[in-house]
């Protein structure tokens, strides 16, 4: 066992309690006690992006259609987002966070993870770094986050929804062992639906159940996800907060008001998107080098289906509408009926990944 | 089986044994170390199938013998919390174990001796004898090159060479490799290759503290063992082909500097600050009697240090990997290394100055 590897991290998650909404209802407190939702409008097939405790009391949730928000909470305000606030919010948030670690990785403009190992403030207590940074943020830009507090992201991240709203929790290194036994597995990350169905059948519901079941039998099932599934049902998480993430791919949807009615409309369609894809990869072009094109399909029975290829060739000639006609033309094959939304995009390699390129190998 | 054992003679073979054993297992009895008392010899076993490690130590006198298995980590917390000079009292009572140390009294679960595996011994080809001194700094000065869990199963380990009076060692991440020779008495018809795993590797090297003392080493077509008065040590091999390390070695570099290993160490150890934290790449600057060493990071912050040298010839700009480099500076001795290079696409040769025994390859970056 060596120094680094047997060193106790402390790991502290930051969310937001229903940032947008919360970032509205700051600027303005007349909207404070009625249901609100921030997103599209229900008119423009828009989709809810973040709602306040109240709406979502009526069942209004994230990434819900609009239309479908307004039938449940009828007296329902839907707020257009107004991204550039939320991102000097954000801002600050980790202006505040740079105070306590240079660890920081950002998940969205709302949540974080923060390594605090190091951190000698509050007498090196995370606990009480995670209170202050809750206290800081919510005087220094009147919005409430909850926190969690735990030896690693897997842990820290279940603790922060714990207490949610303005809230935290800690998971002590002592008490990992009695708190994953009775959570349900359906926390663990990666762990949908289908897998916590999966597992269901081989008798675990919670962590504690799940640590029971023989690690072959989850290898076999899940392939390398298995030891991985094993581990965090035992609490184990080694994965370190990376300062900077990595983007795996990007992409441009589009939610048409009128459904596009067959093959002809939805290849006409896909000019439009092509062209914001790719002004929106120019950006980051010298980062990132393309390896596959993608698109994704909804009909208009909400089914959606996605497709992707290899790009043969140069990377740098992905912008081939033929090549994404194609796809989306097979794509549409499937549903062959009204759609609703068209997306299409890339999958990403980061350029300077020294291993393939800028570190020449000895052996080659 | 009932025993007395003091303390201190029981940790450290329990806590080496120990070692081997991986914190979470397929099979239960991997997480048990095997306790055998023959006579007043205890041997201690832990083994996770590749790398079996056995320990043995004496007991007191008026033991009775026996086998059993004890969970590996539980029995070494307990023994290594229990206070110095005090004596362990274990017996085996109805399937389990009882250990007695003062008013302390711990009862453990056991799993019969019987189910214990062992690794498998294969037809032993050659052997030899070297001081554990010896292997110690052959590990010593080539483990930190070995890959880890590369897709090419056979760099995650050690290349072991036998030929003719010469045992040599070598490691590669295929990014950098590191190689070190030890003149010593070997009979073999035709040179012989092997490779140790990583764990194997980690693991022998943490018993080679005596270093005078002897090491026997027999190996086998598929395992390879070594044998201390204290200890024995089996361990799988790889069973792949290492790349052909000669190949890569720099034959035709033709700018040859020397330097002061501390003041080159020293000053890649300040420019790392500043370099790419992922990719770790610097700039070297050759000219007459200099070495310019350059860094620059994404957030547009630069270091530069010039360190005079010992070189006279065309000038030459080529990046490396800085860890790379601090690696082979850390690990070798002497006042003075040299650097064989070439140009910007071709590896660089690093070694002490004279008769080292050791050589550095490092592939530069493009940057």
């Amino acid at each position: 066992m060596n120094a680094a590897a047997s060193k106790q991290r402390k790991i502290i998650h930051i969310d937001a309690d229903s940032f947008y909404a919360s970032v509205e209802i700051r600027d303005d407190p007349s909207i404070a006690e009625l249901p609100i939702a921030v997103g599209g409008s229900a008119e423009h097939r828009g989709v809810i992006a973040t709602s306040n405790y109240l709406a979502r009391k009526y069942g209004v949730r994230s990434a819900m259609a609009s239309s479908r928000a307004m039938q449940l909470c009828p007296d329902l305000q839907i707020i257009k987002p107004r991204f550039d606030v939320y991102r000097s919010v954000s801002q600050e948030f980790h202006r505040i966070f740079g105070d306590y670690t240079d660890l920081i990785e950002p998940l969205s403009l709302d949540e974080a993870y923060l390594d605090v190992s190091d951190c000698q403030s509050c007498r090196g207590s995370a606990t009480l770094i995670g209170e202050e940074i809750r206290q800081r943020i919510h005087l220094e830009t009147g919005i409430t986050v909850s926190a969690g507090i735990a030896p690693n992201k897997f842990l820290a991240k279940v603790a922060s929804d714990w207490n949610k709203p303005n809230g935290s929790f800690t998971v002590a290194p002592a008490d990992i062992a009695d708190f994953v036994v009775t959570l349900p597995v359906g926390k663990i990350n990666g762990v949908g639906k289908v897998t916590a169905k999966k597992l269901k059948k081989l008798g675990a519901e919670t962590c504690g159940q799940l640590q029971k079941v023989p690690l072959e039998d989850l290898q076999r099932q899940f392939g390398k996800y298995g030891r991985r599934l094993s581990e965090l049902a035992h609490g184990i998480d080694d994965r370190p907060v990376r300062a900077s993430r990595l983007r795996k791919s990007i992409s441009v949807e589009h939610t048409y008001s009128d459904d596009l009615i067959d093959e002809v409309q939805v290849l006409n369609a896909i000019g439009d998107i092509l062209q914001e894809l790719k002004t929106r990869f120019t950006r980051i072009t010298d980062q990132y080098q393309p390896t596959k094109r993608f698109v994704k399909i909804k009909f208009a029975n909400f089914n959606q289906t996605t497709m992707e290829e290899l790009i043969p060739g140069n990377p740098a000639d992905w912008l081939d509408q033929a090549a994404y006609m194609r796809l989306i033309s097979s794509a549409w094959q499937r549903g062959a009926m009204p759609v609703r939304l068209l997306g299409a995009g890339l999958r990403l390699n980061p350029k300077e990944s020294s291993d393939q390129s800028a570190q020449k190998d000895l052996f080659s | 089986m009932k025993f007395v054992i003091s303390r201190d003679a029981l940790l450290k073979p329990l806590s080496l044994v120990s070692g081997v054993v991986e914190r979470r297992q397929t099979l239960p009895i991997l997480s048990n170390v095997l306790v055998v008392l023959d006579g007043q010899s205890l041997s201690l076993t832990g083994t996770d199938l590749e790398v079996e490690l056995v320990g043995r130590t004496i007991v007191e006198a008026g033991a009775e013998p026996g086998e059993t298995t004890l969970p590996a980590r539980k029995f070494l917390d307990i023994c290594k919390s229990l206070p110095e000079g005090s004596d362990i009292k274990l017996e085996i009572d109805e399937g389990k174990a009882v250990v007695r140390s003062g008013r302390s009294r711990f009862t453990l679960s056991t799993l019969p001796a019987r189910d214990f595996p062992s690794v498998e011994e294969s037809q032993s080809s050659s052997e030899f004898v070297v001081k554990q001194g010896e292997l110690k700094r052959l590990i010593d000065r080539t483990s930190f090159a070995m890959a880890q869990q590369d897709v090419r199963y056979y760099l995650n380990g050690m290349l072991w060479e036998l030929s003719k009076d010469v045992f040599r060692v070598v490691a590669t991440d295929g990014h950098r490799l590191a190689m070190c020779s030890l003149e010593t008495n070997i009979d073999v018809s035709e040179p012989t290759q092997v490779i140790l795993p990583r764990k194997g590797v980690t693991e022998l090297a943490r018993l080679l503290q005596a270093e005078d003392e002897e090491i026997k080493v027999v190996i086998g077509s598929n395992h390879l063992r070594a044998t201390m008065s204290d200890y024995t040590f089996t361990s799988k091999l790889v069973d792949g082909k290492f790349p052909e390390y000669s190949r890569v070695l720099p034959k035709s570099s033709d700018k040859i500097v020397v330097g002061s290993r501390d003041e080159l160490r020293q000053a890649f150890a300040r420019t790392a600050i500043l370099s790419n934290e992922k990719y770790r790449g610097i700039r070297l600057v050759l000219s007459d009697e200099s070495l310019q060493i350059l860094a620059n990071n994404p957030e547009q912050e630069e270091a530069e240090e010039v360190v005079s040298v010992d070189y006279a010839g065309d000038s030459l700009e080529v990046g490396f990997n800085v860890s790379y480099l601090l690696d082979v500076l850390s690990v070798i001795s002497g006042d003075t290394v040299k650097l064989s290079l070439s140009d910007p696409n071709s590896s660089a040769l690093l070694e002490e100055a004279e008769d080292g025994d050791s050589l550095y390859v490092v592939m530069p970056m493009r940057l």
